[in-house]
């Protein structure tokens, strides 16, 4: 931007001319956060404002940096488990789950997992779409005024992770999935009430919807502000649903099938004009797909193990441990040693909330990684805010970042 | 050149020495195969039949451990029959083995723990109760014996009587009663009787001394090389926490083999005991500046007092950095004449034609090699008794006799840089705390002339600091023009400088690496 014009006021001086200018404002650099309530997670913006509009934005992130990928190579495959409960926090089964196909993928196991671990992977994973969406929308119409649909959204999402505690022992940090499956079938009675569980959360959906899809404060709000290109959003990576939001058909589920995705049948929803109210939209959409997503399962899954029966990634059953030395050595090779993969690199992705989720790893043939990287999809949405809320309100940088979904545990690693 | 044959190990052509072992062949061109009473070191018993083969155009299966290469030899290692042979021997060696992972010592590092994942890793099809067996047999001075625990492999007898050269172990009793025990009338007392708990393959002979101390996969493993006699065995140092918690063989054919002497590997005791954290000033802890000014100023005015009565002593328990500094500050920057080598006195009673040596310090060659004309020990005791030498700037705390020790409290000035408080560090004007040999980079040479190598595991305690790095920032402040940033410096100018140092390498770094990942990296 061209700097604009200054003229020099001497104070106490009238000056005819003057009185009739615009007073002339220096762009002022303010600090958006870390510690600032739409800032979720902790990051800083460091904005240049003239006025109420944004010239110019510095995303400072790093504040909640832990680690992971460094962590990751100190300990076994296993163990790494609990720490990408930890990236996107919102949905933690979907991490889980990636990161075990990709192990897989480099032991070559991939096409042996059990039927019906694959299909309780869908379905954890899909409930955590649910919950990733919800959180993210009822967030954003908070941070707008909304705060009912917040409060019902959050309800919501707390049923779902009551389910998820159900299957799991942990309401949020699971560590459910396993290499080779995952730790636990489903207790009795628990489809029923996810059943139940789903028609409630439909409930839920359609009074947020009401409250919010033809609001019109709300809509003011969002439509027509943050808007992106598709060509931009390509070009800085774009995935999920905020690529989708701007006209393009790409969801990892559809494109690169994995798991029993191609058994099921969903749409992909698609915006048209980019901007934060089609975010908001296709997110939406996609929790009703994740719904017949998720009852699709209940009907389909099969009965059978839940683990890989393969001794050198499985845990034998405790009785054999405490009892046999066979058991014993069994378990302690695997704890102690970790699951010993094969030289090699490996990229493995799905859909994750935010969109293309991805683990790369590189592997020396021991039990931990060499090198482990996270392709976090928040990171490449976020380095476009600064072009998305250029030459906009202050006011617009709380929804057009809101539905970037930064998840600060995601993005920082 | 010896002659080398051809063999063929599942069609993969490997040329050999003819008459090489042929499991130690496979092995060594990654063809794995599994194994238990065979030892690189030891004879071939062939008594596991672990390493069980096919050979072309014999109808039974074969010990590779047994076979020797022979020009053509066709042997099958992977193919599903050998694969079950290997399956089933291995059942059989679990029968009676007691489900004692979480109390062995050996566990993480146990051989039959690995053969079982790597080959078997399926459940026990037996029902019987386990034979079962002492668990506490005291075999001697330093070792207890687990017999459940024992899979009869022999190599400890194969130890005591090839390396130690004295038959202390044998094995009693037939079939599943069978047990190892001593020799009748024996105690398993020769002094390489721990090399048999490392040769163990699983947890049945443990250390006294280590025992129940910690978690073999816990330790991270630095190598080194002992302290303990002019011999230089090459060693792991196994430490957690700046602890150390056992020091073991590593391998050098051309020094210690896969062998260590048990005296040697208690030696790690000492590196703990009276040490010295902070540099002192008339016995009174000190910061570093005020000690390097207070050896500074004694030093300058006993020089220029009289020169002549000024002694440096070198020590042949410190490395040879630190003893090419002394030496090099002593002629070139002081101009001293009187240079003395101390060390710790000879035991004749422990040599033998093995690996002990009756000179019980580290560094003699290489202190030797750089003291030049140096008088020794006694020289430097009868010279402080007849009060010939006023100011002594000493290296190490290698002790004195009681006369010598007593001469030395009337010494104007003595300054002392050593790791422990002992020797005349008890009664210095100044002491400069040093790091002791598990602490430090550099380098010995052994009673070959090999100059080995030292890897510091961990850093010295509170504010000690490696001698060379001492001797440095004295130098400076005695007004030497010293620039050594690290022991390297000081190695590769030494190397230069020194005629018997000329080829010598001061070798890769190694990273530290905890045992559970052992071999993985570094």
């Amino acid at each position: 931007m061209a700097e604009r014009e200054t003229k020099t006021i001497v104070l106490g001086q009238k000056n005819a001319a003057d009185l009739d200018d615009e007073l002339p404002t220096e762009p002022m650099q303010i600090n958006m956060g870390p510690s600032h309530p739409a800032m979720h997670g902790t990051v800083r913006m460091v904005l240049t404002l003239d006025g109420e509009r944004v010239r110019g934005a510095d995303i400072e992130l790093g504040y909640m940096h832990r680690c992971f990928e460094k962590e990751a190579e100190h300990a076994t495959y296993t163990q790494v488990f609990p720490y990408t409960d930890r990236l996107n926090y919102v949905s933690p089964m979907l991490n889980n789950v990636v990161w075990a196909m990709a192990v897989e993928k480099l032991l070559g196991v991939t096409k042996q997992i059990p039927e019906r671990a694959e299909y309780l992977r869908v379905i954890v994973g899909e409930i955590s779409r649910i919950t990733d969406h919800l959180t993210c929308l009822g967030a954003s119409a908070m941070e707008l005024g909304a705060f009912t649909p917040f409060l019902w959204m959050i309800k919501a999402r707390e049923w779902l992770w009551g389910m998820q505690e159900e299957i799991s022992g942990a309401r949020l940090t699971h560590s459910y999935v396993r290499i080779g499956g995952v730790v636990a079938d489903m207790p009795t009675g628990w489809a029923e009430r996810l059943e139940a569980t789903l028609k409630k959360c439909e409930t839920a959906l359609v009074d947020a919807d009401a409250l919010l899809t033809k609001n019109r404060i709300f809509r003011d709000r969002m439509e027509n502000v943050g808007t992106l290109s598709a060509a931009e959003a390509l070009a800085d990576g774009w995935t999920g649903p905020c690529l989708r939001s701007t006209g393009i058909d790409y969801d990892v589920r559809k494109d690169q099938p994995y798991s029993i995705y191609d058994r099921l049948e969903f749409d992909v929803p698609v915006g048209t004009r980019g901007d934060n109210f089609d975010r908001y939209l296709v997110r939406f959409y996609e929790m009703q797909q994740s719904l017949k997503i998720l009852r699709q399962c209940l009907a389909q899954i099969p009965p059978g193990p839940i683990l890989i029966e393969d001794a050198r990634f499985v845990l034998p059953p405790k009785r054999e441990v405490y009892n046999t030395i066979e058991g014993m050595i069994h378990h302690f090779k695997v704890i102690m040693d970790g699951i010993r993969v094969p030289p090699g690199e490996v990229y493995s992705c799905i859909e994750g909330g935010n969109g293309e989720l991805g683990f790369y790893i590189v592997a020396d043939g021991t039990g931990r990684p060499y090198r482990a990287h996270c392709r976090a999809p928040c990171f490449a949405i976020l380095q476009s805010i600064p072009r998305q809320i250029h030459g906009a309100l202050i006011s617009d940088i709380v929804p057009t970042f809101g539905m970037a979904n930064y998840i600060a545990g995601e993005c920082e690693r | 050149m010896a002659e080398t044959v051809t063999i063929f190990i599942d069609d993969k052509p490997l040329t050999v020495a003819k008459g090489a072992n042929v499991l130690d062949s496979a092995l060594g061109a990654g063809i794995e195969i599994s194994y238990f009473c065979y030892h690189p070191g030891l004879s071939v018993a062939a008594c596991c039949r672990q390493c069980l083969v096919e050979v072309a155009g014999n109808p039974k299966l074969q010990p590779s451990c047994q076979l020797t290469a022979t020009e053509g030899l066709k042997i099958v290692s992977s193919s599903p029959r050998v694969l079950t042979a290997r399956e089933q021997m291995l059942e059989f060696t679990l029968v009676n083995h007691p489900v004692d992972c979480p109390i062995c010592d050996k566990a993480g590092e146990c051989q039959l723990q690995q053969m079982y994942f790597d080959w078997d890793a399926k459940p026990s099809r037996t029902i019987l109760n386990k034979v079962r067996k002492p668990k506490r047999v005291d075999l001697g001075p330093t070792i207890v014996l687990d017999q459940e625990r024992c899979i009869l492999c022999t190599r400890c007898i194969r130890v005591c009587d090839e390396v130690a050269g004295q038959h202390q172990l044998e094995m009693a009793n037939r079939g599943d009663r069978e047990v190892l025990t001593t020799a009748p009338g024996e105690v398993l007392d020769n002094p390489y009787s721990l090399n048999t708990v490392d040769v163990c393959p699983v947890g049945a002979l443990t250390s006294k001394d280590f025992r129940f101390t910690m978690r073999a996969w816990e330790l991270y493993a630095t190598p080194s090389v002992c302290n303990g006699c002019a011999t230089g065995c090459n060693i792991e140092i196994h430490h957690r926490e700046r602890k150390i918690y056992r020091l073991v063989p590593r391998l050098n054919p051309e020094v210690n083999k896969h062998w260590m002497c048990d005296e040697g590997r208690t030696t790690y005791k000492d590196v703990h005991q009276d040490r010295l954290a902070a540099p002192l000033v008339d016995g009174l802890p000190s910061s570093w500046d005020k000690a390097l000014a207070a050896a500074t100023t004694r030093l300058t005015a006993a020089l220029d007092t009289d020169r002549k009565a000024v002694g440096v002593v070198l020590s042949a328990g410190h490395s040879n950095e630190d003893n090419y500094l002394l030496a090099r500050l002593a002629r070139q920057f002081l101009g001293l004449d009187r240079i003395y080598l101390s060390g710790k006195p000879p035991v004749p009673e422990r040599a033998d034609k093995i690996l002990r040596d009756a000179d019980v310090n580290p560094n003699t060659a290489g202190a030797k090699a750089l003291a030049g004309a140096a008088a020794g020990p006694s020289v430097l005791e009868s010279d402080l008794a007849a009060g010939a030498v006023k100011a002594l700037l000493v290296l190490g705390s290698d002790p004195l006799t009681a006369e010598a020790a007593a001469a030395a409290a009337s010494l104007e000035t003595l300054v002392v840089v050593a790791a422990h408080e002992r020797g005349l560090a008890t009664q210095a004007h100044v002491t400069l705390a040093c790091a002791d040999w598990a602490e430090v980079h550099g380098t010995i040479t052994n009673r070959q002339g090999k100059v080995q190598r030292l890897r510091a595991a961990f850093p010295p305690p509170g504010q000690a600091l490696p001698a060379w790095e001492v001797l440095v920032r004295l130098a400076r402040k005695l007004g030497a023009t010293f620039e050594y940033p690290t022991a390297k410096a000081v190695f590769t100018e030494m190397m230069g400088a020194t005629p018997a140092f000329a080829g010598a390498e001061w070798g890769g770094e190694t990273q530290t690496v905890q045992l559970r990942f052992a071999g993985s990296r570094g």
